[in-house]
């Protein structure tokens, strides 16, 4: 089998230097990913290992020979590359457009034979496009065009296939069934396939090995190991929980927004949730500058990832226990300490009505205390403590705990009462009621 | 309806039938091209009956005028061997050359709307022959005008001017080469219409063959030119595949082995030798090397190995028949056939806008 060996490659456009020291072997039916930001010089590489950018240093081995001594037509007959967006200029048919990956193989005056059309027959079944053969290029889908595209580089027999973004501009059906057709290429045909691609998560799910750039460097290389949250944010500059799914045992990753610098508030917050019912209000009141606490989570619970992951100070219990005494206290002090509390956890069983119990703790503190409509209702409906939530419930909203419609009302209503106070060290017990008439109109619960 | 057809022979002329398919509609075009000629020669001033044509002929090949059982007569001789013939056969030259032309630079360009007139190459031909006239350059060494060379570097140099100056990076947009080669086209046109002014000795005879004629063709002229376009034509049909490749993308056609750099600079210089070679016979006719190509491909195949010997006889059987009309439209008086080209390309030039932008917008 033919190997591709790149060593030690700067390559320049112009005098600039675009890529730097890059090495990368491949072996026989890899799969290797390109990830990076726009700029960090994915395509460069591409294009240098596709005999169009000589590198000025460093060398690129295909089989047995310098890739730049080798004519491109020889070239063309071990390696073909897809390159990004391209448009066919006019209306050959699809079976037109796959038999030009014969060319290579054929002289100047040479007219397709039989032999050349049952290869290019075959590399359109392979790809599953085979009823296209007879339509026009030009009149294909996005999807339908690639896998043509795909399917002229297949016809030219490569050892190594070379991609730029191919799933770019493609649904997500049409994005899986590509990858999966390059890793069959791989399992099957023992192609090598390097492709640079956007998305790392399908990149993470079906590449056997990966290359990070950024800045025409290697920020890491390996396995899909290397897909850890310190890489994307050293590539990327974005926060991400990097997950494992369960079903593919790849890494999965959730990019979550830019972290952006709000003005840091002198505010506390105290989340009272579970299964997951906090998290994007961990996240929110966050980015709008707020000190945010939780409690009481029970570990591996939803709610208490995310809050381990955002560095938010929280009271935990063991996974699947009771609220306990201790965890409970430890909650109340955290309570104390907060100028505001919500209240988001649901349903109740005997495990967590303590936290309600917290919640009332918080009302008769005189901390403004804040409950999502959505959440009462729903506590109201599964309760399975045979009505004492129900009651716990009812004696908050009689106590005056302050219920608004939905997320965003209340992220409103925070942010009204935290510009009142701002400045003043304690908050003193304000008849929220008055505070929630004076939202603008279309916050207003 | 075009599309019904299209498909029907989309599929005869899908390999491996392609080739075999494809004999034979080449040779059902050359027939046209052939009917077309005698029809050319037939019909004027003076009409000449089919038989009296085809004795004419028969009497003059040595070894067949035995064939010949009836008396021809030395005017209707004279006619067709010396005028008619000739100018028929100035004509299906000419309208070959531009459609050859035409598909190099559309299939070079990636652009159905490039050819030698759109990209300036007729007007920078016709501003090196004019040129040739005023310096009194255009003399015959060893049998061979010079004015063909002269419309040749003023065609070359006109290319490769349009073609720098519209290219947007990697890229030769559309908006920019037409525009480009508009530009060049009316900025050579003053210059030549200046030299009318200037000089109007030496261009008595020659502002009806600006405005695209076959008035005064001759021998000698068909001669002059078939040279030219029979090498140019042939250098350019023999990087037809790469042409194929070059649709595909620029790099991609490079991926598959083609020196693109270097097929762009022969086909420039090969559709150069046609374009000039052409416009120094009939001047400027527009639209013949843009909407024949277009034909081709649209009715047969876009595959450049078919396209440009399709474009080639229905260029030359479409010229012909303009030339033919443009004798006998005003009788006794001629028209210009650029007139009768314009007239038919215009109208199509602009329907192929309409449709680029409704695929665009699409």
């Amino acid at each position: 089998m033919v190997e591709l060996k790149v060593d030690n490659i700067d390559c320049y456009y112009e005098s600039t230097k675009i890529i730097e020291n890059i090495s990368l072997h491949t072996q026989t039916g890899q799969f290797v990913g390109i990830l990076g930001p726009n700029g960090s010089g994915k395509t460069t590489l591409l294009k240098s290992i596709s005999h169009t950018l000589k590198p000025k240093v460093g060398t690129i081995i295909l089989g047995d020979q310098y890739i730049y001594t080798m004519k491109a037509i020889d070239v063309a007959k071990q390696m073909a590359v897809v390159s990004q967006g391209s448009t066919v200029a006019f209306s050959f048919t699809a079976l037109d457009v796959v038999l030009m990956g014969r060319s290579p193989h054929l002289s100047r005056f040479a007219i397709e034979s039989e032999k050349d059309v049952a290869i290019a027959k075959n590399a359109m079944a392979y790809t599953g496009t085979l009823h296209l053969q007879d339509r026009l290029i030009t009149e294909l889908s996005g999807g339908e065009r690639q896998r043509i595209i795909i399917s002229r580089a297949l016809a030219q027999e490569p050892q190594v296939l070379l991609l730029d973004e191919p799933t770019t501009f493609l649904d997500v059906a049409n994005q899986l069934e590509i990858m999966d057709l390059l890793k069959r290429l791989c399992d099957d045909k023992k192609l090598v396939v390097v492709g640079v691609f956007h998305d790392f998560n399908l990149a993470a799910r079906y590449c056997d090995s990966l290359i990070l750039l950024k800045n025409g460097k290697i920020v890491a290389t390996g396995n899909t190991d290397i897909l850890t949250s310190e890489n994307i944010k050293t590539i990327f500059n974005i926060d991400t929980i990097v997950k494992q799914n369960s079903m593919t045992k790849t890494p999965y990753i959730i990019p979550l927004s830019i972290s952006h610098a709000a003005p840091k508030r002198s505010l506390t917050v105290h989340i009272i949730c579970g299964a997951g019912s906090g998290s994007s209000l961990m996240k929110q009141l966050i980015d709008d500058g707020y000190n945010v606490t939780a409690g009481v989570l029970n570990l591996l619970d939803n709610d208490q990832e995310t809050a381990s992951f955002l560095k938010i100070p929280i009271t935990t219990e063991a996974p699947m226990s009771p609220i306990s005494e201790v965890a409970h206290n430890n909650n109340l002090q955290l309570i104390k300490k907060a100028d505001f509390v919500i209240v988001t956890s649901f349903p109740y069983g005997y495990g967590n009505i303590k936290n309600l119990d917290a919640a009332l703790y918080a009302v008769d503190q005189g901390i403004p205390t804040f409950m999502i409509d959505e959440y009462a209702y729903l506590i109201g409906l599964q309760d399975y403590t045979k009505g004492q939530a129900q009651e716990k419930l009812q004696l908050l909203k009689n106590k005056g705990i302050t219920s608004v419609k939905d997320e965003p009302a209340l992220l409103a209503a925070l942010n009204c009462l935290a510009k009142k106070h701002a400045g003043h060290k304690t908050i003193a017990p304000q008849p929220v009621t008055t505070v929630i008439a004076e939202l603008p109109e279309e916050v207003s619960p | 309806m075009l599309n019904n057809l299209k498909s029907i022979i989309v599929k005869k002329l899908n390999s491996p039938q392609k080739a075999k398919n494809w004999r034979f509609i080449a040779l059902g075009l050359f027939g046209l091209l052939i009917c077309s000629i005698i029809f050319s020669i037939g019909v004027g001033y003076v009409n000449i009956p089919v038989s009296n044509i085809l004795g004419v002929f028969l009497a003059n090949i040595p070894g067949l005028n035995r064939l010949v059982d009836f008396p021809v007569s030395p005017l209707e001789t004279a006619l067709i061997l010396q005028v008619r013939f000739p100018r028929a056969l100035c004509a299906a030259l000419v309208g070959a050359g531009l459609a050859i032309a035409g598909a190099a630079y559309q299939g070079l360009f990636r652009n159905p709307m490039a050819d030698p007139y759109t990209i300036g190459a007729s007007s920078g031909a016709a501003l090196g022959a004019t040129t040739s006239v005023i310096l009194g350059a255009s003399i015959t060494v060893l049998g061979i005008n010079t004015m063909p060379l002269f419309a040749f570097v003023g065609c070359l140099l006109t290319v490769f001017g349009v073609y720098a100056l519209s290219r947007v990076g990697n890229k030769v947009p559309v908006q920019t080469l037409l525009l480009s080669g508009i530009a060049v086209s009316i900025l050579f046109g003053a210059i030549v219409n200046a030299y009318h002014s200037l000089f109007p000795d030496q261009f008595r005879q020659t502002s009806f063959w600006l405005m695209g004629s076959f008035s005064y063709t001759e021998w000698s002229d068909f001669w002059n030119a078939l040279l030219f376009i029979v090498v140019g034509s042939v250098v350019i049909y023999m990087f037809s595949r790469d042409l194929n490749l070059l649709a595909l993308g620029e790099s991609e056609s490079t991926h598959l082995g083609v020196d693109l750099e270097r097929l762009k600079k022969i086909l420039l210089v090969a559709s150069a030798f046609v374009t000039a070679a052409a416009v120094s016979i009939g001047g400027l006719i527009a639209f013949v090397g843009l909407i024949i190509p277009h034909l081709a491909r649209l009715l047969f195949s876009p595959d450049h190995r078919i396209l440009i010997i399709a474009s080639a006889l229905m260029g030359a059987t479409f010229l012909v028949l303009c030339d033919t009309l443009a004798r006998i439209v005003i009788a006794p008086s001629e028209l210009p056939v650029g007139v009768i080209t314009a007239v038919c390309g215009g109208p199509f030039f602009l329907y192929l806008m309409r449709r680029k932008k409704k695929v665009d917008a699409s």
